[in-house]
């Protein structure tokens, strides 16, 4: 297989990227826990691409298999899991109950930042990766390093969501934008980590998830929402 | 032959007649000869003002007139430029004073008022030509109180007047203080106090005084031009003032703290680093949209206008901004290009804002109001000052065929191209700042159609707005002056094009030619782009006619256009109550900028005695206070309140008390010098 | 200045002018088919204007100049965008002074026509209507010009011909994640611009959701003919505009009778699927409330500036 020509590398790479900090802008644009799943799973497939382009054009064989399983995990195993505790939080209830059912679990109603305010603060994250990522991009500047400020600027908008969103979910979709981030920001400077750390890495964020999944069905059950700002009741 | 000196000195003099005049003049004659008087001081200052920025330059050294420092005037092209402006607004101005004031022997028409307003024209067309920091300060400080005497005007009349008068002088003298500070420490360190002698010394000084000083400086400076947060005398004093005083102070008088930071920070500094002029886009980028989110809230016509102005210059801030940034990286054109496009939207700025100011006072004046959600009705009791006003308020929202589009579309350009200058701060400032100014035009329409929507179209509010007559000629024949100047401007800005690159070479950008064009259309020399302003106006009006013209032929059967009721529901009539107010206009921007306005609500239900739930009366009230003045100078004002009540403890009546002070303060004094000797 | 430049200006006028409404019945019919019913053909909005135009021309009294002159003013100034836009060709008399923010001025300049109209009128829906559309005009003009700031990095000016010539020669442009961004945030300002799905609903006449429709309330006769024939002609300009931006394949680059022909065809075409992409969508969308169109329009507006940074970023100088 021949190495693809330096300008469609490129450009494909830059595509993956714009791809990948857009479905973070998504996330925060939307309020539907449904739709930011699947937003996410689509970050997902654009983060495997990147590996994925960096293999191709590289020729190392390694890096294509890292992205299959980065796009297994991310792209297919997360959001089924998130998927499945979306499921279990809001039953479905009979056709004829459809306009009683309490939604408000399955959306995020009233964040603490509104969509506005969180819309314009991700433009000024970016700029501010933007920003810190200038001497780091000057260290080796290839079409992956230039793109670095993307990853920053998706771990900054993760911790973002992180901050601010009320929903057990939608944390935890934050906190999986805030390990995208890394991910991607580790193939882009260095076109990956050896392939053991990141399987580790991956690992834990699939266990993280699975716990995850399983304190929000419980939280459920204990306070009859998922708003993790009841947790304060915890306090006394 | 040099004609500025000449008409420097005929303005001096006509200033001195006005003077006379005012004081001497009884009343039924006294508002036209100082109006005449005035006019010819703007019309001297204008002279010299062109002259100048033909190249010719002047200066003149008079070491008798001031004690120790005597006064020293110079005029380059861009003292010239901003000497033009004061001169044109001052002398349209004068115009439409003689009608406003009239005849009448109280408020702007008594005699204080108007023997001071010559003297205050004559410092507007002085200030730029001051030559060294003796004579500015002086002149500034002459300005400063002769407008301050102008706004406390109609102190009998109007309570509030008195309250804005002392916003105005305090935040003033702070600015002055600024200034002070700043320019003495400059003149030290420079070892002279003429501005040659500062030019020459500020290559010497260490980066850390030259900081100081400008950073001193120019913050007196933006104070003046209404910069935020500097800006809370604005708002207050521009509304109470007569209007021709308004228009004055928001035409000509704010530009001169644009003329002072283009002054000081290029030609005497000699330009700085990047954080100066980063700095310096911040509080113009934060000016220009508070001011115009202000200006959608307000419903006082005035008020309205006031914020506009320090929207305004916050773009001009921008500009000046931008400027400096791509100076002090190097692209010597492009900063010529951006300084070019600030002083052209300075120019713009004052010839349709004093329009708008003394189109408001038109109305002040034949209703005796300035609330517009009272107003209505006015195009059709005073049509020809709602015609000025629609002019006016074309060249406000910044949009084609007005003389705002022209400058704002410089200002953009120099922005947009400015992404060649490297850096990460250009990167990501002027994506910004282009947001910043296409987000304060899009909320300029909205003001503007508020202002001209609801306070002349639609049906009255009032009984005021009702019996509303149109102005006498002296005040529309000012208004067409200016009207006239910003057709001008919109029309054929490229004849300014060669005396603008003259003053903006004179501030030491010496760009090639940022704008030419030979009056007809801007074509930049730097950047691929152009505009031909006449003939969009050409094209529009031939569309416009066809788009008229069309139906009438298409129809078959011509008719005449026949009278319908307006759309009721089916419930009758509507009243001119049912119509939309500007509070009401203005409440959508209201709750989508909800978190930087912060209103305040208050609703009030009273029950019927017998019952809690049925409701006799429910009061509600809504107020947008400025946020700035609420959350930074009522703490500051009240920290001041309570250090001054600690302070009185020490004056407790007694003399001996205070015989007591001066002898403790006299040993402490001996005492100290005894031991640091 | 050549004959061809001066026929591809009127010829642009022209289309723009009789193909408005037909675009708008196309786009009308589009959505009948898709919801199942039969439509009332592509031809209507012709009908109606030509119904409209017979009727005597009606002033409501306490009406004033802004009222009578507004519709004629639209429509002008939309006729003056659609000579200045490359829709056909880029090389015509005027494409020198073609400037996208002139375009961009000259719409807004319409709208402020059309809202001082409905203040004028006095009435509380015109006045409802007027601070509603300049609301959403105020907000979406930040996200416009940026997108225009993104799109005139890649050829260096904004001028419209130099920047759609641009991207004729360098397709490549157009594919970038700069040129994708900035498309993606002015399709939504268009929608805001237009009035259509999910900023406003040109088909409601309901008094809580109306924006546009109830601006014109009191509009009858002739004067209706005008507005509704000048918010077609905004329609197809900025679906043209678009269409030159992302797709300017077709476009005539030099003054050849053969390449205005196919620039012809290929506007047409454009146009036509970009209508029915808008009319399947809006089958499908739902009309936002107003005070959440702030939140579409700060995410047009993140989309813009992520454009311009990433086109100053990726771009690898």
């Amino acid at each position: 297989m021949r190495p693809m020509s330096t300008g469609t590398y490129t450009q494909l790479l830059d595509l993956a990227c714009g791809a990948f900090l857009l479905a973070a802008v998504v996330v925060l644009w939307r309020r539907e826990l449904v739709a930011i799943v699947r937003t996410f799973a689509l970050q997902g497939i654009a983060l495997a691409a990147i590996p994925l382009l960096i293999g191709l054009h590289e020729q190392r064989w390694g890096l294509i298999a890292v992205a299959t399983g980065i796009g297994a995990l991310r792209a297919g195993l997360l959001p089924y899991l998130m998927r499945r505790a979306l499921a279990a939080l809001t039953p479905s209830g009979g056709e004829e109950h459809h306009y009683e059912e309490d939604v408000s679990e399955a959306r995020e109603t009233q964040p603490l930042v509104n969509v506005a305010a969180s819309l314009l603060t991700a433009a000024a994250l970016t700029l501010l990766a933007y920003a810190v990522a200038r001497p780091l991009v000057a260290l080796n500047p290839g079409p992956a390093a230039r793109a670095l400020p993307v990853g920053l600027a998706v771990v900054l908008i993760g911790l973002f969501v992180l901050a601010t969103r009320r929903r057990a979910l939608a944390q935890v979709v934050g906190f999986l934008l805030l390990d995208n981030g890394i991910t991607a920001t580790a193939f882009l400077a260095a076109s990956g980590v050896p392939l053991i750390v990141e399987l580790g890495v991956s690992f834990d964020v699939l266990l993280a998830v699975l716990v995850l999944q399983i304190l929000t069905t419980r939280m459920r059950t204990a306070f009859g929402t998922t708003d993790i700002d009841d947790l304060r009741e915890l306090h006394d | 032959m040099n004609v500025i000196g000449p008409a420097l000195g005929a303005a001096s003099a006509l200033a001195g007649a006005g003077v006379a005049a005012g004081m001497l003049v009884p009343a039924w004659g006294r508002s036209a000869a100082v109006g005449a008087c005035t006019a010819g001081t703007g019309g001297a200052g204008l002279v010299a003002g062109v002259a100048a920025l033909g190249g010719a330059r002047w200066s003149i050294g008079l070491p008798g007139l001031l004690p120790l420092a005597g006064v020293r005037l110079a005029v380059d092209p861009l003292s010239g430029l901003f000497m033009a402006v004061a001169g044109a607004v001052a002398a349209a101005v004068a115009v439409y004073g003689i009608g406003y004031t009239g005849r009448g022997a109280h408020g702007a028409s008594s005699r204080g008022a108007q023997a001071v307003l010559p003297l205050f024209a004559l410092t507007l067309v002085l200030v730029p030509a001051a030559a060294s920091v003796s004579t500015f300060l002086v002149l500034w400080e002459v300005m400063a109180l002769a407008s301050l005497l102008l706004v406390l005007s109609e102190h009998r009349e109007r309570a509030e007047v008195r309250r804005a008068g002392l916003w105005y002088a305090v935040m003033t003298h702070l600015g002055l203080v600024l200034l002070l500070a700043g320019l003495a420490l400059f003149a030290a360190r420079a070892g002279g106090q003429s501005f040659a002698a500062l030019r020459a010394g500020a290559a010497g000084m260490s980066a850390w005084i030259r900081a100081v000083v400008f950073v001193t400086v120019a913050a007196g400076f933006a104070s003046k031009a209404g910069g935020v947060p500097l800006h809370a005398w604005l708002p207050r004093a521009h509304p109470e003032a007569p209007s021709h005083v308004s228009a004055l102070m928001s035409a000509a008088m704010v530009n001169l703290g644009i003329y002072g930071i283009v002054r000081v920070g290029f030609d005497l500094l000699g330009g700085g680093p990047m954080w100066w002029w980063l700095g310096l886009i911040a509080v113009g980028a934060v000016s220009a949209v508070y001011g115009i989110l202000q200006a959608a809230m307000a419903s006082d016509l005035k008020r309205l206008l006031a914020y506009s102005t320090s929207e305004n210059m916050g773009l001009v801030l921008v500009g000046v901004g931008a400027a400096g940034l791509f100076a002090a990286s190097g692209n010597g054109p492009l900063a010529a290009l951006a300084l070019v496009a600030a002083l052209l939207h300075m120019i713009n700025h004052a010839a349709f804002k004093a329009l708008l100011f003394c189109a408001a006072g038109s109305v002040l004046r034949a209703t005796g109001l300035r609330d517009l959600d009272r107003l209505g009705g006015l195009r059709q009791r005073m049509p020809v000052t709602a015609g000025l006003f629609a002019l006016g308020a074309l060249g406000a929202v910044a949009l084609p065929p007005g003389n705002g589009f022209i400058s704002e579309w410089l200002l953009l350009q120099s922005l947009i191209h400015g992404l060649v200058v490297p850096g990460v701060a250009t990167a990501i400032v002027l994506p910004l700042a282009v947001a910043v100014i296409a987000l304060s035009a899009g909320l300029a329409a909205a003001v503007f159609v508020k202002a001209l929507g609801v306070g002349f179209s639609a049906r009255p509010r009032s009984k005021q707005a009702e019996r509303a007559a149109e102005s006498p000629p002296a005040m529309l024949a000012g208004m067409g002056l200016l009207a006239a100047c910003c057709a001008g401007l919109a029309l054929v800005p490229g004849v300014l094009g060669s005396g603008l690159d003259r003053a903006a070479s004179a501030a030491g950008l010496t760009g090639a030619k940022a704008l030419s064009g030979g009056g007809l259309q801007v074509r930049l020399q730097q950047v691929p782009a152009s505009l031909a302003p006449l003939w969009v106006v050409i094209a529009l009006t031939a569309a416009l006619a066809v788009a008229a013209g069309l139906p009438r032929l298409i129809g078959r059967r011509r008719r005449r256009r026949k009278n319908a009721r307006l759309w009721d529901c089916g419930g009758g009539a509507p009243t001119p109550r049912m119509a939309y107010t500007a509070t009401s206009f203005a409440e959508p921007l209201q709750r989508v900028f909800d978190d930087v306005l912060a209103p305040e609500q208050d609703v009030n239900v009273t029950p019927v005695r017998e019952s809690a739930y049925l409701v006799e009366r429910v009061r509600y009230q809504r107020r947008v206070p400025d946020r700035i003045e609420h959350r930074l100078y009522e703490p500051m004002l009240a920290a001041l309140a309570r250090l001054g009540g600690a302070a009185r403890r020490l004056a407790g009546g007694s003399v001996h008390l205070y015989l007591g002070y001066g002898f403790f303060g006299l040993v402490a004094l001996l005492l100290v010098l005894a031991v640091g000797w | 200045m050549s004959g061809t430049g001066l026929t591809a200006v009127a010829a642009q006028i022209v289309v723009v002018i009789s193909g408005a409404p037909l675009l708008a019945g196309w786009m009308r019919q589009v959505r009948a088919r898709m919801e199942g019913r039969a439509g009332a053909g592509v031809l209507q909005p012709w009908r109606d204007t030509r119904k409209l135009l017979r009727k005597e021309p009606i002033t409501p009294i306490g009406t004033g100049p802004a009222f009578r002159t507004a519709p004629a003013l639209l429509v002008a100034t939309t006729a003056v965008v659609a000579a200045l836009v490359p829709l056909l060709s880029t090389t015509t008399p005027v494409s020198a002074h073609a400037d996208l923010i002139l375009v961009v001025a000259l719409l807004a300049l319409g709208t402020v026509a059309l809202a001082l109209a409905g203040l004028d009128s006095g009435t509380a829906f015109g006045g409802m209507g007027a601070s509603r559309e300049m609301t959403v005009a105020a907000l979406v003009e930040p996200t416009i010009l940026v997108a225009v700031f993104a799109f005139s990095i890649p050829a260096g000016s904004t001028n419209l011909a130099a920047i759609v010539a641009g991207a004729v020669r360098e397709p490549s442009r157009l594919a970038s994640p700069a040129g994708l961004l900035a498309t993606a945030a002015l399709a939504v300002a268009v929608l805001a611009e237009t009035g259509r799905i999910p900023v406003d609903n040109p088909a409601t006449h309901l008094e809580l959701t109306m924006v546009h429709e109830a601006m014109v309330l009191e509009y009858s006769g002739p004067d209706l003919a005008l507005v509704e024939l000048g918010a077609q002609m905004r329609l197809t300009v900025l679906l043209g505009l678009l269409a030159s931006l992302f797709a300017p394949w077709g476009i005539a680059t030099d003054a050849s009778w053969p390449a205005l022909a196919v620039a012809l065809a290929a506007f047409v075409v454009k146009v036509a699927v970009l209508g029915a992409v808008l009319a399947a969508a809006e089958v499908f969308w739902a009309k936002v409330r107003l005070f959440r169109v702030p939140e579409l329009l700060a995410g047009s507006f993140l989309l813009a500036l992520l454009a311009v940074t990433s086109s100053y970023f990726l771009s690898g100088e």
